[in-house]
C-alpha cells in the first residue's frame, strides 16, 4: 500500500525530560555516550523501602518552568508532560493557529499518583475529614492531557491513553491514526509518569520485579526493572502539511502495530508480542528483512527479556541475528507509561544521527538471549528502517516502524 | 501461631487456586497446581502477614512444591527466634 502526502506521518519534533536531563540534547548526549540515570533513590527513609536504586529526574526545579498560579494544579507527572511537549513544539516551530487545530494524545500508566497519595495519607494516616479540592483535577489521568491543552491552546482531540508501559507507544499510534484519516494534520503525542510515591514503590515492590542492584537488560545476572519518571513527546504530521510549511523533518513514521495477549495479566506472551511487529511491519509496507535496529521494550526482567528475544526470533527468522537490538532503559530506567515516547525519540535520532544506542550494564548473554544488543558501546551505523516496541502488563502491545528521511 | 506452618501455607495455595485444601500435599508440585509468578508472590505475601517474615526474592525461584515453601518459612521463623 502506498500513501500520499496526506496520509504518510513524519515527525517534526522532540521534547523530553528523564533521569538523563531536562531536555532531549542532554537525553540523547547520554544515551550514545552509554550514561546511567539510575542512582541511589532519593526522597525516601532508607529503611522504609527495599527498592534502593530509581532513575530520578534530577535538578528540576518545578517553580523555575511553571507559575506560582499554575503550579499548585500541576501534579508532577502534569509538570513532565509539559516540559517536553514545549520543546518538542518549540524545535516543530509550530504557529498558534497550527496548534489550535491539532490533536494532543498524552499517554500514562499511573496519571497524579503524588496527588493521590498525599491525599490518602491526609485522610487514612492523619485521620482528617477533608480531602484537597484540587485532589481530583490535578491528580486525575487525564490531567496531565488538559494541561497540555489549556497552557498550549492546543484546541483539537485531546485525550489520555493508559495502557501501563505501552502508553506512550499507544498514545502515538492513536495520534498517528488521527492524522492518517484527515482529522488533524499535526498531533502531539508520547507518554508521561511520575511513580516515585511511597505507596507505589511499595507496590512495585510487591511484585518482585524490582532490581536491587541494577537494571542490566539481557543479561544472564539480570535482576529485573529500575523505576524511572520522565515524559517523552513528539510532533507528528502529515508529510504534505510538514512540506508545505518548510519543517524540518527528523523521521517518518511508517506504521504502528497494536495487539493484545489476551493471556496473563503479568506473564508476557512471545506470541503477542511477534503479532505486533507483524502488524506494525504490515501496516508499514515494510519487508522484516530492511529492519536494522529495534529498540527493545528491555526491561531487565527474566520474563520480558527472554520473551522478548524469542519474539524477534519468529518475526525475522534469520534475519534476526543480522539485527542491532538495544535497550535504553538500562540508561532512563523503566519509566513506565512514559517509557515508549523516550525510546521512540532515542530510536529517531538513532535513524538521523547513525548512532545505535548501546544495552549498557551489559554483562553477558542470558538463557534464551542470543541477538546482537548492542553491548555496553554505542554503534555508528546509517540505518533506514528501525522499530521500537513497547510490551505491557496485561499484555497490551504496541510497536512502531520508523524510518530515515 | 494458631496454625501450624503447613497449614498456613496450603490455605493461602487454595485460597489463590480457588481449590480444596485437601487436594493439596507437601509433595504437590507448584507447576501441577498451575501456580504463575504472579499467584507464587501472592501466596507468599499471605504467608508473609500471618507469620510476619520476609521472604528474599531470591528464594522465590527456588520454589518447586508446596515443601519447599513450609520449609523455607521454618527456616526463616528458626532464624527470626534466633535474632
Amino acid at each position: 500500500m502506498t500513501r500520499d502526502g496526506n496520509s504518510r506521518v513524519v515527525i517534526t519534533g522532540l521534547g523530553s525530560v528523564s533521569a538523563l536531563g531536562l531536555d532531549t540534547d542532554r537525553f540523547w548526549t547520554a544515551v550514545k555516550t552509554g550514561q546511567s540515570g539510575i542512582a541511589p533513590l532519593q526522597g525516601f527513609a532508607d529503611a522504609a523501602l527495599k527498592i534502593k536504586l530509581g532513575a530520578q529526574v534530577k535538578g528540576f526545579d518545578a517553580a523555575a518552568h511553571f507559575s506560582s498560579r499554575d503550579l499548585p494544579l500541576l501534579d508532577r507527572y502534569s509538570q513532565f508532560a509539559l516540559m517536553a511537549c514545549r520543546e518538542a513544539i518549540g524545535q516543530a516551530g509550530l504557529e498558534p493557529a497550527v496548534l489550535h487545530d491539532a490533536a494532543a494524545v498524552i499517554g500514562t500508566g499511573c496519571g497524579g499518583k503524588e496527588t493521590d497519595e498525599i491525599t490518602y495519607a491526609h485522610l487514612y494516616k492523619e485521620q482528617k475529614s477533608r480531602a484537597h479540592p484540587f485532589t481530583i483535577p490535578k491528580g486525575m489521568p487525564s490531567a496531565a492531557a488538559s494541561q497540555v491543552s489549556m497552557q498550549l491552546s492546543i484546541a483539537g482531540p485531546v485525550f489520555t491513553v493508559s495502557s501501563a508501559c505501552s502508553s506512550a507507544n499507544h498514545a502515538i499510534a492513536q495520534a498517528a491514526l488521527l492524522i492518517r484519516a484527515g482529522v488533524v494534520e499535526v498531533a502531539i503525542a508520547g507518554g508521561t509518569d511520575a511513580p516515585f510515591t511511597y505507596g507505589l514503590l511499595k507496590a512495585w515492590e510487591a511484585l518482585r520485579v524490582v532490581s536491587t542492584d541494577n537494571c542490566r537488560p539481557f543479561s544472564a545476572d539480570r535482576s529485573g526493572l529500575v523505576l524511572g519518571e520522565g515524559a517523552g513527546m513528539v510532533v507528528l504530521e502529515s508529510e504534505r502539511h510538514a512540506r508545505r510549511r518548510g519543517a524540518s523533518i527528523l523521521a517518518r513514521l511508517a506504521g504502528s502495530g497494536m495487539t493484545a495477549d489476551a493471556g496473563h495479566i503479568t506473564d508476557p506472551s512471545a506470541d503477542g508480542a511477534a503479532r505486533a511487529i507483524r502488524a506494525a511491519l504490515k501496516d508499514a509496507a515494510i519487508d522484516a528483512q530492511s529492519v536494522e535496529y529495534v529498540n527493545a521494550h528491555g526491561t531487565g526482567t527474566l520474563a520480558n527479556d527472554r520473551t522478548e528475544t524469542e519474539a524477534l526470533h519468529r518475526v525475522f527468522g534469520t534475519h534476526a541475528k543480522a539485527l542491532m537490538v538495544s535497550s535504553t532503559k538500562a540508561m532512563h530506567g523503566h519509566a513506565l507509561g512514559a517509557s515508549g515516547g523516550l525510546e521512540f525519540i532515542a530510536t529517531v535520532l538513532a535513524l538521523r544521527e547513525g548512532i545505535i544506542p548501546p544495552t549498557i550494564n551489559f554483562t553477558g548473554p542470558g538463557e534464551g538471549c542470543d541477538l546482537d544488543y548492542v553491548p555496553n558501546v554505542a554503534r555508528e551505523r546509517k540505518i533506514r528502517v528501525a522499530i521500537s516496541n513497547s510490551f505491557a502488563f496485561g499484555g497490551l502491545n504496541a510497536v512502531q516502524v520508523l524510518q530515515a528521511i | 501461631m494458631a496454625m501450624d506452618i503447613e497449614t498456613i501455607v496450603k490455605t493461602a495455595i487454595a485460597n489463590q487456586k480457588m481449590i480444596d485444601v485437601e487436594s493439596i500435599s507437601l509433595m504437590t508440585s507448584l507447576q501441577d497446581l498451575g501456580v504463575t509468578s504472579l499467584d507464587a508472590i501472592t501466596i507468599v505475601y499471605e504467608v508473609e502477614e500471618i507469620c510476619d517474615i520476609e521472604v528474599p526474592n531470591d528464594e522465590l525461584e527456588n520454589l518447586r512444591t508446596v515443601q519447599d515453601i513450609v520449609t523455607g518459612v521454618q527456616s526463616l521463623l528458626a532464624k527470626k527466634v534466633q535474632v
